[in-house]
């Protein structure tokens, strides 16, 4: 527990419990709206985002952000004009970001090695700036949350009886698919691009199973996460492992104790 | 009596498609139980909806308590009970969650609870009730806002004998004792026959507009359908 007294694993630790946090509950609504492929195919459209950004010298978390924020909503877009099937557009984006990643990984060996890098993420590397990024989504995340609980609740329910509510439900389908889109670029930071989708589904996943109500789900998404991530870093530090596999994989394993739980009571 | 909708020369048409309604035009009044009938793909539905401005690209005109549908904005005078709800079936959210989101204030939704007695129902899954209980969670939904106007599509499809009645007595004491209007889009012609003050047939056009009573009798003849 010495290592408990660095800085860089208190930030971690910080970052990692605000990203379990934000990726939970938005998780959940992402799921509850057959959305739960949404955070693979934006991360790894972000990986293309982030060879570009690399190549061409600026910042990579801005840049892939705003890439990925906007396709996020093209593929919003898509899906309301009933142009084309959501899942379609998802395998679109995510084998096309991987394709932009390959091409220009092709074109120069130099700077290889900084893309790899978010493949693959490493919370316990994060600057302060990626701090104050999480910090900001979280808030970001909480305040909608909570001042569009009830609509983002009656949506998920039946689009049609939000709209003759008189929910603006194309604005805010836009605005929940952007906030997706943060949250994935940050938790990239903590888990990578490979398994930054698995931040918002798998302990989304067992709080949906679980709980008898919504908010019981977000609670529970929110706790199995924050305990994952938690314990995660801990055996990473303890064992010397990669904080981001050992995270996801404490989640599948709280995943399949609460789920085998639930069906022996 | 007073109009609360009044529907001109509708016609619609989904994109690149044939036409789905066509010259459509009717009103319904204040306190009136509508019952709309027609074969499989006549157009009811879409008809519902237009009607709730939940499509768009229509000519004619749709007018909402007097005031053309673009510039209705008092949807609380407004309930609907969509023709199924397809959710998740893990989709976790609880009968009072669902209540609790559409209600503005506890006292409102303890009479709604009382009137379609569903206390039992409040902390269990919506997801985990038979059919009967989920049409009277979405009803209760529905009328939440206190409707004057209460729109259903087809809320008794799939629902035994039992629970269909208790949904058409349900809608039938709105109607008589409440003055909402009810505009019932339904297959189980016994049902609106028995409940509805007036028929609109429809079959991408209007067939017929009028009395329960012709109605049964020409029915037969319109469409070769006949009450069970």
């Amino acid at each position: 527990m010495e290592l408990l007294q660095y800085d860089f694993v208190q930030r971690g630790l910080l970052a990692g419990v605000l990203i379990a946090l934000s990726s939970s509950l938005v998780g959940v609504f992402l799921i509850l709206r057959r959305l739960a492929f949404l955070g693979a195919g934006l991360s790894h459209f972000a990986f293309g985002g982030v060879a570009l950004a690399v190549l061409l010298g600026v910042e990579p978390f801005l840049f892939s952000g705003i890439l990925t924020l906007g396709v996020a909503n093209l593929i919003e877009l898509l899906r309301r004009k009933r142009r084309i099937g959501g899942d379609v557009s998802l395998a679109i984006v995510f084998s096309g970001g991987v394709a932009l990643a390959v091409v220009l990984l092709s074109l120069s060996e130099g700077f290889r090695e900084d893309v790899f890098s978010y493949l693959f993420g490493n919370v316990l590397i994060v600057s302060p700036y990626e701090l104050y990024l999480s910090t900001g989504v979280f808030l970001i995340t909480c305040a909608f949350l909570l001042l569009n609980f009830k609509s983002l609740l009656l949506m998920s329910f039946n689009e049609e009886m939000a709209k003759v509510r008189g929910i603006k439900v194309m604005v805010l389908n836009h605005l929940f698919v952007s906030l997706a889109s943060l949250v994935i670029i940050v938790s990239i930071k903590a888990v990578g691009i490979i398994l930054a989708s698995s931040f918002a589904v798998i302990p989304a996943a067992a709080g949906i199973a679980v709980a008898k109500s919504l908010r019981g789900s977000l609670i529970l998404s929110a706790l199995i996460s924050v305990l994952s991530t938690v314990s995660g870093i801990l055996i990473s530090l303890h064992f010397d492992l990669a904080p981001g596999g050992s995270i996801v994989m404490v989640m599948i394993a709280a995943f399949t104790l609460v789920v085998v739980f639930k069906r022996l009571i | 009596m007073r109009e609360v909708v009044r529907v001109e020369n509708l016609s619609f048409s989904y994109a690149g498609g044939v036409k789905v309604l066509d010259s459509v035009s009717f009103s319904i009044y204040e306190g009136e139980f509508l019952g709309i009938i027609g074969p499989n793909g006549a157009g009811k539905t879409t008809l519902i909806k237009l009607m709730l401005g939940l499509l768009e690209g229509f000519e004619g005109k749709i007018y909402l308590f007097g005031k053309e549908l673009k510039k209705f904005k008092e949807w609380s005078r407004v309930g609907y009970v969509p023709q199924r709800v397809a959710i998740d079936r893990f989709h976790p959210v609880s009968v009072g969650e669902l209540l609790t989101s559409v209600v503005g204030h506890e006292r409102r939704l303890k009479d709604l609870v009382d009137f379609l007695h569903m206390e039992e129902m409040l902390s269990r899954r919506f997801t985990e009730l038979s059919g009967g209980q989920q049409q009277l969670v979405l009803l209760g939904m529905a009328l939440s806002s206190e409707p004057q106007l209460l729109i259903l599509d087809e809320p008794t499809a799939g629902l035994d004998i039992h629970s269909q009645e208790h949904i058409m007595e349900l809608l039938r004491e709105l109607s008589q004792n409440t003055g909402k209007s009810v505009v019932m889009v339904s297959h189980n012609l016994g049902a609106l026959f028995s409940n509805a003050d007036r028929i609109l047939a429809i079959d991408r056009t209007l067939r017929y507009e009028g009395s329960v009573q012709e109605a049964e009798s020409i029915l037969a003849h319109l469409f070769g359908l006949h009450r069970e």
